[in-house]
């Protein structure tokens, strides 16, 4: 029966952690908090390995809590992260989003730094600051940063607080027996949509959407198994998705897949990680998603795909082709998660929300239609905010 | 011989914003292949973001009714840019220009989609152009939401 005004404006008839209040996607102060009290404190994907292969190989990171940062491989081949601007001025240090090279320049004014953050050169230094300016005291602002399962580099913008192993608590487990190999990076998209991150991050904690995948239900949900995947959730709002044979055999002009080491045939186990990361490792292809918060309704998402760096060239090409077929720009599924996701922010969007509350109460023993994923996460951010999710306002609405 | 070969090449643009698949592949050669690529600045690579050949096309574009689509128009403007003949045979190097453009639904605002060049190679025989190889190379790369209809 349709709902009046007043209807629809009522809290739904669930516990308080079975639905958010759709403000919490839309508030230009909730997002202002965010990026304090979540980004700027929690570890953070910036990037693979295989993107900083070799010595002075460098790769700028735009991270959610607002900063630009370049994470630099060191000629001791240590990788260490600085925030991307001079110490002089301020301007952006290195523009390209990857390269090589020894001293990185800010173009401005000639200053120099070189891959530990060392500032190695003032031009006319003498004839300006004499002795009053020593190099010591302008070097760059580094970053913590840390290599995680996988060869992923991790930052986080805090100095202090927990390593990156006990952030991830375990989170990865499922996935560390396939991560043993070493990876490289094939397909790397920045696509950014209208909708707020952590209605992307939602989509990727959950599988009751499979219903807008005609791939997913010909290939997953009509087979044995599906129904029986189970979510398990870790300390710091993560989760994860155990496995099932996906028969890639159903899908017209499907055929088997190349496989993983060590994962069975058809074998998809996927991570969530608090606040915006997910793992997915899909039969042959490893797929990282990393969402960066550009304003309420307005996220760039990071899509990689590796696969293992001993790939022949054939090998390669048919983890390309599999990972093409739902995750690329033109594959089935993603495409269909995006409209999906953009839906969403027709309804939520700039600082107005035509919708009141989402709902996240499905209860099916934590198996693959269980919302239990965003109820974890949004544990989590209300804890971290000290607001909670279903109330973020204390606006005393009526239950 | 050169103006049919242009030809070939808008007629395949049409056909598509048309969405007469079986019109575009009536164009191709048995071995055609269709290939989208992209450089990509961050890792430093060139991608492969689709590559099928006809076979794969004609399943692609026959599940297309089950997915779930942006029902949006797109509207191809290609420019030829070089024609070039082999010398020893009947084929031609073709470059294009392509930009694509998105008119939504509902109030029919346009905008740019995507800009790239086409590399066509085109087979002449028993007086018909056939399409027999296209690579699609793009130079946009956030496609927003993406397409399940290859450009």
């Amino acid at each position: 029966m349709p709902r009046t005004a007043a209807e629809w404006n009522e809290r739904p008839h669930f516990p308080r952690t079975h639905y958010v209040d759709a403000r919490i996607y839309t508030d230009w102060d909730i997002f202002r908090e965010e990026r304090e009290k979540i980004f700027a404190r929690t570890w953070i994907l910036a990037c693979h390995e295989s993107e900083l292969a070799k010595p002075y190989d460098y790769r700028t990171f735009r991270h959610p809590a607002g900063q630009t940062l370049v994470i630099v491989r060191g000629d001791d081949d240590k990788v260490r992260a600085f925030f991307n601007i001079c110490s002089h001025r301020g301007s952006t240090l290195v523009n390209a989003p990857a390269g090589n090279a020894r001293t990185l320049t800010c173009a401005f004014h000639a200053w120099t730094f070189d891959c530990r953050g060392d500032c190695t050169g003032i031009s006319r230094r003498k004839e300006g600051f004499q002795e009053r300016l020593e190099s010591a005291r302008v070097g760059l602002r580094a970053v913590r940063i840390e290599r995680g399962p996988g060869g992923f580099y991790w930052v986080k913008l805090e100095d202090e607080g927990v390593s990156l192993l006990d952030y991830l608590a375990g989170a990865l487990g499922v996935l560390e027996p396939y991560l043993a190999e070493p990876l490289e990076i094939f397909h790397y998209q920045k696509v950014r949509l209208r909708a707020n991150y952590k209605l992307w991050h939602d989509t990727n904690s959950e599988f009751y959407h499979d219903f807008v995948h005609y791939f997913n239900r010909v290939t997953g949900m009509q087979q044995p198994g599906y129904f029986g995947r189970k979510y398990e959730t870790y300390p710091n709002g993560h989760a994860s998705v155990g496995s099932m044979r996906v028969r890639y055999d159903q899908y017209q002009g499907g055929t088997d897949r190349i496989g993983w080491p060590g994962l069975e045939p058809g074998g998809w186990f996927l991570v969530d990680l608090f606040p915006g990361m997910t793992f997915n490792l899909r039969t042959s292809v490893l797929r990282i998603d990393t969402a960066v918060p550009l304003a309420p309704n307005e996220v760039v998402v990071e899509l990689r795909g590796l696969g293992l760096r001993s790939d022949t060239s054939a090998q390669r090409a048919l983890r390309i082709r599999d990972h093409n077929a739902i995750w690329g720009p033109f594959g089935r599924n993603l495409h269909e998660d995006f409209l999906a996701v953009t839906g969403q922010g027709v309804s939520l969007r700039d600082d107005w929300t035509d919708a009141r509350w989402l709902l996240h109460g499905r209860e099916e023993t934590n198996t693959i239609h269980d919302e239990v994923g965003m109820r974890h996460f949004y544990a989590e951010w209300s804890r971290l905010m000290g607001r909670s999710a279903s109330d973020p306002f204390v606006d005393g609405s009526a239950e | 011989m050169r103006s049919a070969v242009e030809e070939l090449v808008y007629r395949s643009c049409l056909l598509l914003d048309e969405h007469d698949f079986g019109g575009f592949l009536a164009l191709c050669t048995d071995d055609f292949r269709y290939t989208v690529e992209a450089f990509s600045p961050e890792i430093r690579k060139n991608m492969i973001w689709l590559d099928h050949d006809k076979a794969g096309m004609k399943s692609l574009f026959e599940t297309l009714p089950r997915h779930f689509s942006d029902p949006s128009p797109v509207t191809r403007h290609v420019t030829v840019y070089t024609v070039t003949f082999d010398t020893d045979g009947p084929r031609a190097a073709v470059v294009s220009a392509l930009q694509v453009f998105r008119t939504a639904l509902d109030g029919g605002t346009t905008s740019l989609f995507a800009v790239g060049k086409l590399y066509d190679t085109v087979v002449m025989t028993d007086g018909r152009v056939a399409l027999a190889k296209r690579v699609l190379r793009l130079a946009t790369r956030d496609l927003g939401i993406g397409s399940h209809v290859p450009l």
